[in-house]
């Protein structure tokens, strides 16, 4: 349907042009003192300075989770490569070298500039291996080759930079809960 | 158990067909088969294990189950070991809420002794466990008990993470295969592989009941020129092949069909590949031909198919080599398809009186192991006579070589085979049309790089008289490379750049075959009468 908006007609003063001209740049420039003076009310924030304030939530750049002994939880399924609608993950899988595991990954490489940050790839996952919750958003490098992350990128992270009740990344080497998880882990094997 | 079981019998084009009734529907079915044969020529798949068409049947999985109408009213059979009689009245889950229980329940004792680890199964879309798992239903009363039951060897047992008693992950069972106990349904597909099939019973199903599992003898490992069939015939990921594990996920790869060019049979072949990359040669079920087995020979070749290959040269080079020659030896080798051998005809028609025609190989002829093997090494004999090629004359090419100032060979490594062809270097222009950089196109002069026949559409006529078609694999490492066909057409003045005209050739130079359009060939070939 179309919905007609009625606007309201200029009075003579506003067809006058010449005020309402100054009256813009009154706007203009109270923001630019405002800026100068009363920096700290601005909506904005001074980006490469300051960055934003970014939820966990947010699908920002990958990382590979751990277990407890340091090594990526990564099964190497290859679903989040199939899952992946853009094609930018490329996994090259092998024997574990931990005999309870079966498959490790070799290689695990994610092309960022290829890369539509839809997080299927963390939808797919069976064993919650690979998240997007870094908050990192800027990805800035001289050549296009820089942009694939390798698996050393990607598994370089600090558990002190996510919340204490993310279970899963505080049992990381570093984390919180990492001697708990490594004594059970080591423990019950024979 | 008992150590002999009945191969099935199949049906045929030519299998009296009787009455029976499917679900209280009059069906015509092939007579001289087992049910589940019977049923599938009719369009009812029936889901089974340890059944396979090419295997004795023992029918321990029990997941065939149908209804049977009996004297003593409706009970439930395994439709794999059942032959079909005339009037048998038959229920499938179709209408018979009893068998698609029975099934489901045969699908859920199956899976509590199985590890749920799909994802990272080598065989996950391509297992009958799993595809019966969907037909099944998802939902199960033993859910939580699925996977938490380890009952493979003792000796590999451990406790994970979760406290669950896991084990026999990677069982090495030999040089080739390995073994996940785990997953292993003991099914005995592979014990009566080796035992009825490759006659070598190198695999056993140790201890009993719930605690069975897959071994080989003690001290010895499973190493057969036919072992890695058991990695086909395991309906499940329990045995894997080494040169395939983790390599890729089967929903990955491309799938073409095609045949082997190492031996005259022709096993057929499927070309599984992506991103132009050859991952894995698979057996492709042809019941005259190869069933479904294949040599290991055969199926590893593919591991040096990308390797040593030759770069294509300018075909300017070629054809004034060629026509300035006075005295021209063509020999063709045994990878040479029908569409190669008319390009070969057509040159040397050509050239006229100044060419020579041999062929052949130097590699001995064995005696058919009765498998996927004729033994024969020269794959396309019957062409090469139905073509009228000469086919055992190259020690004819030895004792004239004077004669030659040129001497073409196409895929053909006379060197590599036989060191006594080091004296073909007194002839001045070697050429060498060939895909790689064998002894041969070392000692060329000019060595001219086509496509292997992984990468070609063509057709060959094996030592059965079947007719079978080759079809490219996108798999050339080079852009550039043409098929030897091509090449040699392109000498003999002729431009062919499709298959189908090549094939129009071949049909001019044997009329027999003007029958059959290239496109009405079948992916299991076609019988010829009389055409040799």
């Amino acid at each position: 349907m179309v919905r007609q908006v009625k606007q309201k007609p200029m009075n003579w003063i506003e067809k006058l042009y010449i005020f309402e001209a100054f009256r813009g740049l009154y706007v203009t420039l109270k923001h630019a003192l405002r800026g100068v003076f009363r920096y700290e009310t601005l909506p904005t924030v001074p980006y490469p300075e300051q960055k934003p304030e970014i939820n966990h939530a947010y699908r920002a750049k990958h990382r590979l989770m751990l277990r407890p002994d340091g090594s990526p939880r990564c099964v190497a399924c290859q679903m989040c490569a199939t899952a992946c609608p853009a094609k930018c993950i490329y996994i090259e899988a092998s024997t574990s070298a931990d005999g309870r595991i079966e498959k490790s990954i070799q290689r695990f490489d994610i092309d960022h500039l290829v890369c539509v940050f839809c997080g299927l790839c963390v939808e797919a996952c069976p064993v919650d291996a690979i998240r997007m919750d870094t908050r990192e958003t800027s990805y800035v490098h001289r050549d296009r080759q820089s942009f694939i992350t390798s698996m050393e990128e990607l598994m370089d992270w600090d558990p002190k930079d996510y919340p204490e009740d993310d279970f899963q990344s505080q049992v990381a080497p570093g984390g919180k809960r990492n001697k708990e998880a490594l004594d059970s882990w080591g423990l019950k094997v024979n | 158990m008992s150590n002999y079981y009945d191969m099935p019998k199949l049906p045929t084009a030519e299998s009296p067909k009787v009455a029976i009734f499917v679900d209280g529907q009059e069906t015509f079915v092939p007579g001289d088969t087992n049910l589940l044969e019977a049923l599938k020529a009719v369009g009812i798949e029936t889901p089974s294990i340890c059944y396979h068409p090419f295997l004795p049947v023992s029918g321990n999985c029990r997941q065939c189950l149908v209804e049977q109408e009996g004297p003593r009213g409706r009970s439930l059979i395994i439709s794999c070991f059942t032959p079909v009689s005339p009037g048998m009245k038959v229920f499938t889950p179709k209408t018979s809420l009893r068998v698609k229980n029975a099934r489901k329940a045969t699908n859920e004792f199956m899976l509590v002794n199985h590890p749920l680890d799909c994802p990272i199964c080598d065989k996950a879309g391509e297992c009958s466990l799993q595809a019966n798992y969907m037909e099944s239903g998802h939902d199960s009363r033993l859910r939580e008990n699925i996977g938490k039951h380890y009952h493979g060897s003792p000796d590999h047992a451990f406790i994970d993470s979760k406290g669950q008693t896991r084990g026999g992950k990677q069982v090495v069972l030999g040089p080739r295969v390995t073994l996940d106990e785990e997953r292993c349904v003991q099914c005995d597909r592979c014990v009566r592989f080796m035992r009825f099939v490759a006659g070598d019973e190198q695999l056993q199903l140790a201890s009993r009941g719930d605690s069975t599992y897959i071994t080989t003898f003690p001290g010895q490992e499973l190493d057969h020129e036919y072992d890695l069939c058991v990695t086909d015939v395991c309906p499940v990921g329990a045995l894997t092949a080494n040169n395939f594990r983790f390599q890729q996920r089967v929903w990955m790869l491309s799938r073409t069909p095609s045949v082997s060019m190492d031996d005259s049979l022709g096993a057929n072949l499927w070309i599984d590949h992506n991103h132009g990359k050859i991952w894995r040669l698979m057996p492709r079920c042809n019941p005259e031909v190869n069933r479904s087995w294949i040599s290991n020979t055969s199926r590893l070749a593919y591991l040096n198919f990308d390797k040593d290959r030759l770069e294509a040269a300018p075909i300017e080079t070629l054809q004034s080599t060629v026509f300035a020659a006075k005295k021209v030896a063509i020999v063709a080798g045994g990878a040479c398809t029908l569409e190669d051998l008319a390009a070969i005809k057509a040159l040397q028609e050509s050239l006229g009186a100044k060419a020579e025609l041999f062929g052949g190989t130097s590699i001995p002829v064995v005696e058919p192991d009765g498998i996927s093997k004729s033994g024969d090494p020269l794959a396309n004999r019957a062409g090469f006579k139905a073509m009228q090629v000469p086919d055992a004359n190259l020690q004819e090419l030895l004792q004239k070589i004077s004669d030659f100032d040129t001497l073409i060979t196409i895929h053909s490594d006379l060197i590599g085979e036989d060191p006594t062809f080091e004296k073909l270097k007194q002839i001045p222009n070697r050429i060498v049309l060939s895909a790689f950089k064998d002894c041969t196109a070392n000692a060329a002069t000019l060595a001219f790089g086509v496509k292997h026949w992984t990468e070609v559409s063509g057709s060959m006529i094996n030592s059965l008289q079947i007719l079978q078609k080759l079809n490219a694999a996108p798999t050339a490492p080079n852009g550039d490379l043409k098929p030897a066909y091509q090449v040699l057409f392109a000498l003999a003045g002729i431009e062919i750049t499709e298959v189908s005209a090549a094939w129009k050739q071949v049909q001019d130079r044997i009329p027999t075959l003007k029958a059959y359009q290239r496109d009405s060939i079948l992916s299991t070939g076609l019988k010829l009468e009389g055409v040799v």
